[in-house]
């Protein structure tokens, strides 16, 4: 009927706690605001990383040559998923076929569908050569039994359904015979076909109205594998040369540079967030430290009081410990918690915002980044309440309570 | 002798002046004996009683209880004195305003935990000096002279081998001051040593003496 039973040394900073409430909750939010700093930016980079490093192993190409003018369309394709048609002349393949230095040359015919019946996103078919393709091909083997033939698509991992299913685009209904895992890039939103049934679409979306031109022998884009002592800027710069850079109506693109400059742009921007969040942390565990010393000087007389009901100096200093202790587990959990629920729900959106390959970690990675940013967080509020505790240690400013002091 | 201080002195500062706040004070108290200390305001009397219950250290002189001296204890030993034989009831309002009244009378025990439940000794200890019905109210409800009986309710929870008291009559009626009186008068009758600095001079007709002091000195009121 009187309260609790047991009334215990931990107790004493619970109740402290509850019965400061703004106190309580002002120091909870700055080290959830720490959490959810901590997660967050760790949780965008590791998406960023992952992102690039699934379009690098999927894109085999060392060189993609595309219709002059169109090297930024490819470069949506790949890094953000945004579907475009384009056109060549087929005669380009043979004689790219012999120029110095090309080891593979691959054709592809691209037809964006802005408004396809599977998907609520504009989706990028693909048509691909099966008999010189190396790009599509080697990443699709453990999915895809056989040859594909016409009318059969391979689908990129954020388009819904999976193999056996049906598709429709241009109100032709296309099979799904394999489905591609997530990578990040512009490929998850992307239709695989044979370059007959890429033709066939085309020639469906004119017949409906659809503002295009397909000519005669036409292809989109051509992807090209070196030898191995030929270099990508090299080879890039002689067929500039050779072709006539400007008026030959291609563009020779060193693809493996759109990769490298969004590694590079990306381990700057990991760089920032890494080290915004090690000064973040910094910054409140010295937000956190004042805002104590700042408690500690208003609760002398508390102490006082306590000393003298015979409370150890250790006794006091652990006391602060203890309540910046739990003030860091709430605000930890909560911080964290929140960083999830607003983040992890919107990777397209956030996807879209920065416009590059984006890819969320695995469970267990996820679970790693949890487990860092919590003990982050743990770590702050006790690790701030040390001055703190070794002023209650060694001062005798505590000891004595002068009335009126409250 | 319980508790024994010899010349012990305290000097503080006044602006660049410095002064005796307690000047070669020496005091003994034995086992059931009740003592009063008198004086003016500012005369140095809360001084004194911080340094006899080892809250603060003295500039010069001795302190023992049970014959072991203070400047040969540590932290935990003092503390542990503090909270086991000592009963100390400070001036002016000595509760936790995060407490509830019976949590505060207990937090002796919550410091050092001790085998039996302190909460029925602390319901009749706060049935004797009146205020049970305010057990599980919090201080911010409680009047000045309500929140003083919590701690003498708390001070004698551990039934201590001295009292020691600021003024713990201060802000009490007539009535209620008579009834703490008489309440630390059986304490003392039961063995414990009371040591109480007062205003009050029906508390020192109560005393087995009354001692004065005065700019810092201590003497036998004559
Ligand atoms: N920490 C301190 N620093 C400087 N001077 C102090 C300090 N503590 C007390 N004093 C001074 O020492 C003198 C004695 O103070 P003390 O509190 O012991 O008086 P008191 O007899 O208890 O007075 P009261 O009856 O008003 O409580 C006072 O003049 C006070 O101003
Ligand atoms: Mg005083």
């Amino acid at each position: 009927m009187y309260g609790r039973p047991h009334f215990i040394f931990s107790d004493i900073a619970v109740c402290n706690l509850k019965r400061s409430p703004f106190r309580t909750a002002g120091l909870i939010s700055i080290v959830a605001l720490l959490a959810f700093m901590l997660f967050g930016g760790s949780l965008i980079s590791c998406s960023l990383f992952n992102g690039a490093d699934g379009l690098a192993k999927r894109l085999g190409a060392d060189i993609l040559i595309v219709p002059k003018g169109y090297d930024q369309k490819i470069e949506g394709i790949l890094l953000r998923g945004e579907p475009s048609a384009f056109f060549m002349d087929a005669a380009w393949l043979g004689k790219i076929a012999h120029f110095e230095g090309v080891r593979a040359v691959s054709p592809q015919l691209l037809i964006a569908s802005l408004n396809a019946s599977c998907c609520s996103m504009p989706v990028q078919l693909i048509g691909f050569d099966q008999e010189t393709d190396f790009i599509v091909e080697p990443w699709i083997k453990t999915a895809l039994p056989g040859r594909l033939s016409d009318g059969e698509i391979i689908i990129g991992g954020a388009i819904s359904g999976g193999a056996g299913s049906k598709l429709e685009f241009f109100d032709r209904e296309y099979t799904v015979v394999a489905k591609m895992e997530n990578t990040g890039s512009g490929f998850d939103a992307s239709v695989f076909m044979t370059m007959e049934s890429a033709r066939t679409a085309a020639e469906d979306f004119i017949a409906r109205g659809g503002n295009l031109t397909l000519p005669d022998n036409a292809i989109s884009a051509l992807s090209i594998m070196l030898n191995e002592d030929s270099s990508p800027i090299g080879t890039t710069k002689a067929m500039n040369e050779h072709f006539g850079y400007g008026n030959s109506g291609i563009v020779v693109v060193p693809a493996k540079e759109i990769v490298s400059n969004v590694s590079g742009n990306l381990r700057a921007l990991v760089t920032i967030i890494v080290a915004l969040a090690a000064i973040l942390w910094l910054l409140s565990i010295l937000i956190l430290a004042i805002a104590f010393s700042v408690i500690l000087n208003e609760r002398k007389r508390e102490f006082g009081i306590l000393r003298s009901l015979g409370a150890t100096r250790r006794k006091l200093a652990s006391l602060v410990f203890l309540e910046s202790g739990i003030v860091s587990l709430f605000g930890g959990i909560a911080g964290v918690f929140l960083s999830a629920l607003l983040i992890l729900p919107f990777r397209t959106y956030i996807r879209d915002t920065i416009n590059m390959p984006y890819m969320q970690p695995s469970v267990i990675a996820l679970i790693g980044l949890t487990a860092g940013s919590l003990i982050l967080s743990f770590v702050a509020g006790p690790i701030a309440s040390l001055i703190s505790s070794a002023k209650i240690r060694k001062s005798d400013i505590i000891d004595v309570v002068r009335d009126g002091e409250l | 002798m319980m508790l024994e201080a010899l010349e012990i002195s305290k000097e503080y500062k006044r602006g660049d002046r410095p002064f005796f706040a307690v000047d070669g004070v020496s005091l003994s108290i034995d086992k059931g004996e009740f003592i009063c200390i008198v004086g003016r305001s500012g005369s140095g009397k809360t001084t004194l009683l911080n340094m006899l219950t080892g809250l603060l250290t003295p500039d010069s002189g001795k302190i023992a209880f049970d014959g072991v001296a203070y400047d040969r204890l540590g932290d935990d030993e003092l503390s542990l004195l503090r909270n086991t034989r000592l009963g100390y009831i400070m001036q002016g309002r000595g509760v936790l305003r995060n407490f509830t009244v019976l949590q505060n009378t207990i937090l002796p025990r919550a410091l050092f935990k001790r085998a039996e439940d302190p909460e029925a000794k602390a319901i009749s200890l706060l049935d004797r000096v009146g205020i049970r019905h305010l057990a599980d109210q919090l201080p911010a409800r409680l009047s000045g002279g309500e929140l003083r009986r919590v701690s003498i309710a708390r001070a004698l929870l551990s039934t201590p081998d001295l009292l020691i008291a600021d003024e713990p009559t201060g802000d009490l009626d007539e009535e209620t001051a008579a009834e703490i009186l008489s309440l630390f008068r059986s304490v003392a009758e039961e063995g414990t040593g009371v040591l109480m600095v007062t205003h009050d001079l029906d508390a020192t007709s109560l005393a087995d003496r009354t001692l004065v002091m005065q700019s810092g000195r201590l003497r036998e009121r004559a």
